[in-house]
């Protein structure tokens, strides 16, 4: 009735309430618009928060079940296990950054001294293959807990704040940081039975000039092997295999420089090299440079000795992603040991002389790679 | 949809292979992966000379693309 007098007294075509309702729309995404994306972004947020958790747990079990099934834990070790995951390594203070990459290697060398030592305790068949394969899953389940843990602190902290802005950022960035762990949880498979993992192609490479050559232990978990080629002396180095190592390169290469007295004419490190969307996995590159990732100790260590010998530095990178990177090598990477041969026999004979020396590093996780 | 993972980057089957190799005729001989290989392990006998043949490579490919 009284609607019915309202549009008598206003008489309202189809043509103006269609107008009518766009702009009320309009002035309704303009006031609400934030919020409704926000509740959005948290929706997403959350379902890619459970992925990760799912993640994260599986990664822990995995390294629960390896410790019990291979290693023969003694009892349960899933307390410790989880003690592990939310162990910290505090960083030193840098506001007075004299002598801070030595600071650096002290406190990394304790922290993974003593995820070893316990590791070893915890096993009742500790060889060094079950013991590196274990620490390995350990850190990939602490890697994952700890993105979980991040993801999970800005969700809350966006949401208990209301903060559009906080939960826009980590709704974008969070397909990558998913892309991230499920490489990481990939990585899981590989480690549990000892396949060499994309990272190995260096040391897969070195490996082929150290067979049957006599090695000894030159820094922690870390291999030389002298050998010749064309009349030069080859200083090999790579991490101890086939245990899952990446070994002390910087400390290797130093010794031969400074405790053997060796004055080689060129340091060529192989390594694999994170490649950019559209670039092939499998391609090699060559450079100069330490050829070394990792949080920068061993690079410093490199340079530094390089750098005071006159030594020149050159890299020889085999490109892929981060996901083929920690996951069972791929064919187009281990086919591309081949080529990376080539390449360095034809860098050493440019590069150096008959009777030099010269130092070949291969770098990386050496899992399922012995020499 | 956003916190979706590309689809390239799921699980795709792949089967692990090692490559034995004669250091004496260079025959190459491919296997599937046992747990306990590793590059530069001793393999089984080289199928033309009777060499022991040593692991080489050890590596993924997918199901589709070795057939």
């Amino acid at each position: 009735m009284l609607s019915g007098i309202a549009l008598q007294a206003f008489p309202i075509d189809s043509n103006t309430l269609i107008t009518l309702l766009w702009v009320a729309s309009f002035v309704a995404f303009f006031f609400y618009g934030a919020r409704l994306q926000t509740y959005n972004a948290l929706r997403e947020i959350g379902s890619g928060l459970n992925k990760l958790k799912v993640m994260k747990d599986k990664a822990r079990k995995e390294a629960i079940d390896y410790m019990v099934n291979v290693g023969k834990a003694s009892g349960d070790p899933a307390q410790r296990v989880d003690q592990f995951l939310d162990y910290v390594t505090i960083m030193p203070v840098d506001i007075d950054p004299a002598g801070l990459v030595n600071k650096i290697d002290h406190v990394v060398t304790t922290s993974n001294d003593r995820i070893r030592a316990e590791v070893t305790t915890l096993l009742t068949q500790p060889s060094p293959v079950t013991v590196s394969i274990s620490e390995n899953l350990l850190e990939v389940a602490s890697a994952l807990n700890i993105i979980h843990k991040i993801v999970r602190h800005y969700y809350l902290l966006g949401k208990k704040t209301n903060s559009y802005f906080t939960l826009i950022q980590l709704q974008m960035l969070l397909p990558l940081i998913l892309q991230e762990a499920d490489a990481l949880l990939n990585a899981v498979d590989s480690f549990k039975v000892g396949q060499p993992v994309g990272d190995g192609i260096g040391p897969v490479t070195v490996s082929r000039y150290m067979v049957g050559k006599e090695k000894r232990v030159i820094a922690k978990d870390t291999v030389l092997a002298i050998t010749e080629y064309k009349g030069r002396k080859l200083y090999v180095v790579k991490a101890d295999g086939p245990m899952g190592y990446v070994g002390q390169p910087g400390v290797a290469i130093k010794k031969v420089i400074e405790e053997m007295g060796v004055k080689p004419s060129a340091i060529i490190m192989i390594d694999a090299a994170l490649k950019l969307e559209g670039e092939k996995t499998g391609e090699v590159a060559e450079g100069v440079g330490a050829a070394i990732g990792g949080i920068g100790v061993e690079k410093f260590q490199i340079e530094e000795v390089a750098t005071a010998n006159k030594v020149p530095l050159y890299a020889i990178l085999v490109k892929q992603s981060i996901l083929e990177a920690i996951t069972v090598m791929r064919k187009e990477i281990a086919e591309a040991s081949d080529k990376v041969v080539q390449v360095l026999n034809r860098v050493i004979e440019e590069k150096t002389k008959e009777g030099d020396d010269v130092l070949v590093a291969g770098i990386g996780n050496t899992l399922g790679v012995a020499q | 949809m956003m916190s979706s993972v590309p689809a390239s980057d799921k699980k795709s089957k792949l089967l692990v292979y090692a490559i034995e190799e004669c250091p004496i005729d260079g025959q190459k001989t491919k296997r599937a992966f046992q747990v306990g290989d590793y590059v530069t392990k001793e393999g089984g006998k080289c199928t033309k000379c009777g060499n022991p043949t040593r692991v080489t490579l050890v590596y993924a490919e997918s199901s589709k693309a070795s057939g």
